[in-house]
């Protein structure tokens, strides 16, 4: 019997069971598609969040001292990266925690130990989007001015734009140092990972209060193409051998915050390929049935001549067209989904927008995987075919 | 041959020592009560079982030296089948199943060609492209004769061929089955128990207690052992 002829046979005894083509081909697709929908949200989310530390914290590339404060001047630092075309902006940051009195209604509301970040407003809207998170109000106009962040501004019992508030900062010499501002600004981002639970000053203004002249925390580097940062980071460090930075990437640097999340991740893909592996039992049964439901066709052929093998290939190339179909479907449906979730930046109950992005690699290796499963899941019935005898065929049904 | 089915003490012998010869071109019966064994004796001769004990010669090759693969070249070059429930693949249309024994040998040189002859002289021209199932059982069992004479076997078995078909339909199948013997000098080996049906025979082997006997007409006139 011809190859072609073998399919042929294998697509006419397959097609003509619809419900059961049917049936198999769901079992294949909705395997595909918790793959992709797992991926779409967990991966979504985890990229998300990687996103948000990226833009609102650590940029793609993090600078930081062993000394703990960098004591190079923000202009060296800044137009040594920013002469490197991958860089799209370099900003320090400097941070401290404070504590914020704020008199609302005659009532003396107070709050300690809030997140204080010192920014360059020059140089952090290239480098950041915190700015973009501004809900109320601008970002940072001058020196006496602040913004806060939406969570602490609730905590002040609604503190408004044009409000003044106390700031108490202890400097690097255990002193207290007290200042007035006025809020410029409050921030809010989606999901709060943006600076919703801090205050964002001048960052000169900090500098004055900590008593840290011309010194930063970190430096933050945003790039135009984030696949250049080890590279970018390789040559920063090789231009500064003797002094004491320590750069990383955003993995780097976020390592403590993602790892958590990235276990979690292999788990729910780990429950995602059982779901595949479900999908290939479904298989099997659907299989079965038809093979079961073919007893006397199978009987009728091997009567006529038709060897066992070319019964096990018949059976075979079902499991392939169900694969194939299955696999086609499915990734379309997975690829519908991502779509969905890109265009409409899909986020749960006003939270995070996910970062979906196409993982091609990721999306070709599910359907060859479920195509393959899919033909591993035909090869017991297709066996099982070949040992029904010929003499069923002679009997009476 | 010999066929015992079962083990120990459930043992039963099918077939005890039958022996019968069968020329080219001859109209054979094989008759005998129900369970007598005729119906093994007709696997036992399509090959679709094996005997305990005893050989089968078709065409002088000793059929039960052959392996699996060969068995069924053997099947689908030498032997052709009607079932008594025609047993048509109810996927393909009436050509297609006429086809099958070609496709499965992996003949198709002229094989359209000689299909739609044989599908002609069992008179279903108009029906090539039907389905299997949407004909009717006399239909169905023309092209159950068709399939089983595309590959020009040696012998037809066919294992109560009308026994699924009322009497009027049972005639035109057992006038066509005897006009092709003719028409083709193709021997037929048919299991019925309505054999005063068939009318003159060559040959029929009557089947008792799993012996054969072979003669002429039905009564049981001489052992072959």
């Amino acid at each position: 019997m011809s190859m072609e002829y073998r399919l042929r046979l294998a697509k006419r005894m397959l097609f003509n069971k619809k419900g059961s083509l049917i049936g198999a081909v769901l079992a294949v697709t909705i395997g595909i598609l918790v793959i992709h929908v797992n991926f779409v949200i967990f991966q979504g989310l985890f990229d998300a969040i990687v996103r948000d530390i990226s833009n609102y914290r650590n940029g793609d590339i993090l600078v930081t001292d062993e000394a703990d404060y960098i004591d190079k001047s923000d202009l060296a630092l800044a137009n040594w990266f920013e002469r490197i075309p991958f860089v799209q902006g370099a900003t320090p940051r400097l941070s401290s925690s404070a504590e914020i009195n704020m008199t609302k209604n005659g009532k003396l509301i107070e709050e300690t130990r809030v997140p204080v970040v010192g920014v360059d407003p020059y140089r952090d809207v290239k480098a950041s989007t915190a700015h973009e998170t501004v809900a109320e109000g601008t970002y940072i106009l001058n020196r006496n001015s602040v913004v806060l962040g939406n969570n602490v501004a609730s905590d002040l019992g609604n503190a408004q734009v044009g409000e003044s508030l106390k700031m108490l900062i202890v400097d690097r010499y255990g002193e207290d140092q007290v200042r007035r501002f006025t809020v410029a600004g409050i921030v809010k981002s989606p999901g709060g990972q943006g600076l919703d639970y801090s205050v964002v000053m001048h960052i000169d203004t900090l500098r004055d209060m900590m008593a840290r002249e011309g010194e930063s925390g970190s430096f933050m580097v945003k790039l135009n193409d984030p696949t250049k940062a080890f590279e970018v980071k390789e040559f920063f460090l090789a231009a500064y051998p003797n002094d004491d930075f320590i750069a990383e990437t955003i993995e780097e640097s976020a390592e403590e915050q993602l790892a958590g999340f990235r276990s979690g991740i292999a788990m729910i893909n780990l429950i995602g390929y059982f779901g595949m592996m479900s999908s290939a039992f479904a298989i099997v049964t659907i299989q079965m049935m038809l093979v079961n439901g073919k007893t006397r066709e199978i009987g009728v052929m091997r009567s006529i001549g038709a060897k066992r093998k070319d019964i096990l290939i018949i059976f075979i190339f079902q499991g392939m067209i169900i694969g194939a179909i299955g696999a086609g479907v499915g990734t379309a449906a997975g690829l519908g989904y991502t779509i969905y979730a890109k265009e409409t930046k899909m986020s749960f109950m006003n939270s995070i927008p996910l970062e979906v992005n196409y993982n091609w690699e990721k999306i070709i290796q599910t359907a060859l995987l479920s195509f393959t499963l899919a033909i591993i899941a035909s090869l017991y019935p297709s066996y099982r075919a070949t040992k029904l005898l010929p003499v069923e065929a002679m009997r009476t049904v | 041959m010999t066929k015992i089915y079962g083990i120990g003490e459930n043992q039963v012998k099918a077939l005890d020592d039958a022996t019968f010869s069968i020329g080219q071109g001859e109209f054979v019966l094989i008759v005998g009560s129900s369970g007598s064994g005729k119906s093994t004796l007709l696997n036992m001769i399509g090959l679709l079982d094996r005997p305990t004990k005893g050989k089968v010669f078709i065409d002088g090759i000793d059929t039960t030296k052959l392996d699996d693969n060969k068995i069924s070249s053997f099947r689908n070059k030498k032997l052709g089948f009607i079932f008594q429930f025609s047993n048509l693949l109810t996927d393909l249309t009436v050509l297609e199943n006429v086809l099958l024994p070609r496709q499965i040998g992996g003949t198709n040189g002229s094989s359209e060609k000689d299909a739609r002859e044989l599908l002609k002289s069992v008179g279903l021209e108009s029906q090539l492209n039907k389905r299997a199932n949407k004909i009717s059982g006399g239909q169905a069992q023309r092209v159950a004769i068709a399939r089983g004479l595309i590959n020009h076997p040696s012998v037809v078995l066919a294992d109560e061929p009308t026994g699924n078909l009322d009497s009027v339909t049972s005639g035109i199948i057992i006038q066509l089955m005897k006009s092709m013997a003719k028409k083709l000098n193709q021997t037929f080996i048919i299991v019925t128990h309505e054999p005063e049906h068939f009318g003159d025979v060559d040959k029929i082997i009557t089947i008792k207690d799993g012996r054969a006997l072979e003669g002429n007409h039905l009564r049981e006139e001489e052992i072959i052992a």
